[in-house]
Order: C-alpha cells, then structure tokens, then sequence
C-alpha cells in the first residue's frame, strides 16, 4: 500500500532518474532549484509524460509499468493534480469546475450537486459558486482548483508549487490554511516547491531534487543531522522553529516557540503573528565558556552528537541539548581547539542578525 | 535646413497616404454605392418578389445552410487534428485543404464534373448507388463545400490551437476522457474562432458562381442560386440583377460586421 515511483525519462541531454515512495496519509515535499526536474516527475506520477523506464503505483493500483506495457491514461488514474497557475477552465463558474471531474465520470446531478456543494464549503467559496475564474483573487483560485481535484477523492495528490502564483501578502495567509488542510487530508500528497522554507514547513518528509535526480530523502531532522550535498546542507539543513512573534522593541522581536524563545529582528508588519525563524547551522558559534558580547542568543547544554559533514568532511555537524534544540555546524580544527566530545557542556550563540524570519 | 525638409517630406508622405486611402475607397466604395443608388427603394422591393429572383434567394438559402452545415461537420474534427497533432503528410493535407481559396472556382468545378460527372472517377460508384450529381440541386451543395471548407477549416484549426495546453492536461487529470475534452474543453473554448469560421464560410458559400454554373448548370428553380441568376438576369432584366446584387451586398456586409461586433468577438479578446 502507498504510492511509490521509480522512473526514468531522458529529454535531450537532461536525465530524470527519481524514486520516491510514501506510506499513509502524510505530504512529501520535492524542493529543488527550477530545471531540477520536479514539474517532470509530477507529470509523470499523474501520466501526462510517458516515462522511458520504470514503475509506479498507487495503493493496490499499478498505473504504469513499462516493463511489462501498463501506462494507464491519466484519466484513469487515482491522482489529483493542481498545476502552478491551477488551470481553472475560464468558460465554466466556479460551481462547473469542481463539477468538472464528476461530470465526467457521469455521476448522478444530485450526487454531483451535493458533493460540489461540499467541496466548496469545505474550501470556503460556496458565495463564489456563480464566478468566473477571471473574477477570483489568486488565494481563491488556489482554493477552486483544491476544491475542483479534491471533490474526485484522489488517494494521491499532487500540488506543483500551490503558493508560487500568489503575491506575497497572499502567500502568507494561504499558507497557513493550506498546511492545515495538508493536515487534515485522508489522501497522501506530494508537494513541488523552490522554497527550501516552504519545504521544511509543509513536509513531513523532505525529498531534495538536484539536476534531475533525488539526492536525499528524510525528515526535517534527517537533513539537518545528515545533509548529503551542499545543496541540502546550505538550504535544507537548517533550524526551523515556528512560533508567534510576543514582544516587540527597538527593532528586536521575541519569537516564543514550543521549543523556547529567540531574539530575531523585528520583520515589521503588525500583530503577533505566525513566524518561522530559520538559523543556518554556520551562524552558530559554539564556546566552553559563557560568551560575553553582542550576540542576542545564547543557549547552554551539552552535545549530543558529532557528525562530519560529507562530501567535504572538514566541517562537522554538532547536535545539541539545548532549549530550544540547535544543530550547529563547525570546522575540523573547531572540534579540536573546543575539544568537543558528545556529552561535553556548551554555550551555542548567535546574533538576531543571523535568524532570517519568514512570516 | 534641417528644420524645413523633413516637412517637406512630411507633407508628401500625407498627400500620398490620403491619395491612396481615397483612390481604394472608391474602387471599393463606388461600384458598391452605385448598386445601391441604382432603385428606389419601392422599385427594389418590387423587383425582389419577382419568381425568379425568389426561387434563386430560396434556393441559395437552402443550399448555402445545407453547405455550411457539412462544411462544419467534417471539418471540425479535420480542423481538431491539425491543430492538435503532428503527423507525416501533414503540410500536404494543409495545403490541399487551402487550395479552394486560391483556385479558379470554374476549375474547381470542371474538376468536380471529372471526379463526379456521369463518366467521372467516382461517378460509376454514385450511379450504382442511385445517385446523379452534375446539374442537381445537391450538386450545387457540393460545389459550395468545396469553396467555402477552407475559410472554416483554417479559422477553426486556429481556434483550437489557441487553446492552451494547461486546460487540456487539467481535464485530463479529472478524469475527463478525450472525447469528454473535446466537447467540454477544446470546442468551447475554440467557439468564437468556429462560429467566425462558419460564417465566413456560408458567406462565401452564398457568392459561389464559378464552381457551381461548371458542375452544376444554371437551371431555374433547381441550380440557379442568386449569382447565377444575377448573371442571367442581366442579359435581360438589369433591375432584377441589380436587386438581387444589392441584397447580397447587403448580406454580406452583414456578416462580415457581424463577425466584429459579435459579443463572443469581444470575448475573445478578453480571455487572451
């Protein structure tokens, strides 16, 4: 049971090569820098693109299999798909285009009208059942198109870059009803993004993408422990906390987490909202002693783990029992001139400068 | 210096450009101004319910509907398919499909009278079958089709090119099959670019002389649609055939407004 893919296709002299696989109901998320390949393996997984090799099934259904000449047609597959600009059909409302996929499959009208009628609801739109695309807002448009592949239940869903098309003010709203309705959805989900942020925030595992091959698959955890290429050391391994932004002065701002509390700068805007705070493993500096100096943050614990950082093996990934919990990253001649041992007590410090804020 | 010849020039390329616009207004404009002022409009009137004039509006009425809709039916999916995929002989079939526009519709019909006539290629296959074509009313049909598919053809094959491919795949993924695609999808969305076809194309349905007096004849009541019996009339009624041209430009002219004013035109416009 779960979705898994492996599969290869060749264009020119670009080679996608990826395997990925899921179990339950949670979301996969693909980052990758654009040409990566990401929208290609989408396109596969949903059978708009042939693959030249390989396999993947969904559940007890195997959708393609060049091996042995299964290549079920896209309509025929338990998939839904919601492409980057959503696609919504320009000559039908809002109520026909969620209707669109029942229709099609010719389920009774009432069927058809309660189960939009819901699907709408669910999403928040019902008062935009008589509009046009053209007269919705972006963050509707992206509800529509949810609403148009999730009333099919779809037991795999896939979501190219859902917040791309949306300005940055609206991204910011969508993407927390978004994460929450990933959350509540039976079906699994694979989601493309650019954003290593987004992907950290919305993915319970983490696949990198890089020049048309998967290079890692893990949790949140997993990349900032174990990042197996500088792409996913740089943008994936990082600290992430969530939290809500609680005290605001002098342009510094107190971002209370589960985890503990962090001095950030004040990203401006108003309220106490949703923040993320991400601090690259490099700004952290780590001492024996208390450190005395300008850096807003400062943690006491122990280390809980060492571990060199391939490929270049002269840095060295250090986990840490801090409140909140810190992986830091720091040179070979570091570990020796601290004389770091796992066990051993630290201070972890870093300036406010040093945490990016997303909001 | 400076100052003065590019005034100079300036004034010239005006002259030029109102000369032009003025002597192509009256190529056009004058013989079509002419027609209309030649009857009072009574006399016009009068001349219209002549038997002649309404058996040829009757049948050029039944013939260029009958026409425009086989024109539509077997050249949506020709259109669909050229637009829509590669295939070898593609350019060919293009350009065979074009050709009506450009050839001289008396060749247009000595060709059909060869392909269908009585001892033509296919003629024997239609005789076993009951069916005679050359001087018929369905002949008449026939000949139509074979000038006007074209302006259909390439009006609606640009339609359906226009629309983008993201809708396509988007239906495809709610699990709408390709017939499904096409009705609900491709052809509204490629409507306004069909319609325009089809009315360009009974347009040029209804003025078709050459291929229809070559394979069809010019009998009265059976073959003689309004050019032909414009034709005919002005070797022995002038005002009949003035009646009738005026009538046709009007049509014409119609359609052709018609086509820009239409509300899907302004649609169309606003989708892209």
């Amino acid at each position: 049971m779960g979705f898994e893919a492996a599969v290869s296709k060749r264009f020119g002299d670009f080679t996608l090569e990826a395997a990925l696989t899921l179990a339950g109901a949670e979301t996969l998320v693909i980052v990758g820098e654009s040409g990566a390949g990401k929208t290609t393996l989408l396109r596969l997984v949903a059978g708009l693109e042939r693959p030249d090799r390989g396999r993947i099934a969904v559940n007890a259904a195997v959708l393609c299999d060049r091996a042995s000449g299964i290549d079920e047609p896209p309509w025929r597959r338990p998939v839904g798909y919601v492409s980057q600009d959503y696609a919504l059909f320009p000559h039908l409302t809002v109520f026909e285009n969620v209707a669109f996929g029942l229709r099609a499959v010719r389920r009774p009208s009432r069927e058809v009208r309660d189960r939009v009628a819901r699907a709408l609801e669910r999403m928040q739109i019902s008062d935009l059942a008589a509009r046009r695309p053209r007269e919705l807002s972006g963050g509707q448009q992206q509800r529509a198109a949810l609403a148009r592949a999730l009333v099919l239940e779809p037991e795999l869903l896939l979501l190219d870059e859902p917040l791309s098309a949306l300005d940055l003010r609206t991204r910011q709203s969508v993407r927390g009803e978004l994460r929450r309705l990933l959350a509540e959805l039976t079906c699994m989900t694979v989601y493309v993004t650019h954003q290593p942020v987004e992907a950290m925030v919305f993915g319970d595992r983490i696949a990198a993408m890089e020049a048309g091959a998967v290079t890692q698959v893990g949790t949140r955890d997993d990349l900032l422990r174990h990042p197996r290429s500088s792409y996913v050391a740089a943008f994936l391994g990082v600290n992430l906390f969530r939290g809500r932004i609680v005290e605001r002065a002098n342009g510094v701002a107190r971002l209370r987490s589960a985890e503990g509390d962090l001095s950030i700068v004040d990203p401006g805007g108003e309220g106490e909202g949703e923040a993320f705070a991400v601090i690259n493993p490099r700004e952290i500096a780590l001492f024996r002693e208390s450190p005395r100096g300008s850096a807003q943050n400062c943690f006491a614990g122990t280390v809980a783990e060492l571990i060199p950082e391939p490929p270049h093996g002269e840095r060295v990934r250090v986990a840490l029992h801090t409140n909140p919990p810190l992986v830091a990253e720091v040179t070979d001649q570091a570990v020796v001139s601290l004389g770091l041992r796992e066990g051993m007590e630290v201070y972890a410090s870093f300036k406010a400068t040093g945490i990016e804020v997303f909001r | 210096m400076s100052g003065t010849r590019p005034q100079v020039g300036e004034v010239l390329a005006r002259t030029a450009a109102i000369l032009a616009v003025g002597l192509l207004l009256c190529l056009v404009a004058l013989p079509l101004l002419s027609l209309l002022v030649k009857l009072p409009p009574a006399e016009l009137w009068r001349r219209l319910r002549e038997p002649m004039v309404l058996s040829a509006l009757r049948l050029s009425a039944v013939t260029s509907l009958g026409a425009t809709v086989a024109v539509v039916v077997l050249g949506l999916p020709v259109a669909f398919l050229l637009a829509t995929k590669e295939f070898r002989g593609k350019r060919v079939i293009e350009t065979m499909v074009e050709l009506p526009i450009v050839l001289p519709p008396t060749v247009a019909g000595v060709g059909l009278l060869l392909a269908f006539g009585r001892s033509g290629l296919a003629g024997g296959a239609l005789q076993a079958l009951g069916i005679t074509l050359p001087f018929t009313t369905l002949a008449v049909v026939v000949a139509q089709v074979f000038v006007s598919v074209p302006f259909f053809v390439s009006s609606a094959a640009a339609g359906f090119a226009s629309v983008d491919r993201r809708y396509l795949d988007a239906a495809a993924t709610l699990r709408a099959p390709p017939a499904y695609r096409f009705f609900r999808v491709s052809l509204p969305l490629a409507l306004p670019s069909v319609l325009a076809g089809a009315a360009m194309s009974w347009a040029r349905a209804l003025g078709e002389f050459g291929a229809t007096i070559t394979f069809a004849g010019n009998l009265l009541g059976r073959t003689q649609t309004m050019p032909l019996a414009v034709y005919t009339a002005l070797q022995t009624d002038v005002d009949a055939a003035v009646a009738l041209s005026v009538l046709l430009v009007i049509l014409s002219f119609t359609v052709l407004f018609g086509l820009r004013l239409a509300p899907w035109a302004s649609i169309a416009r606003i989708r892209r």
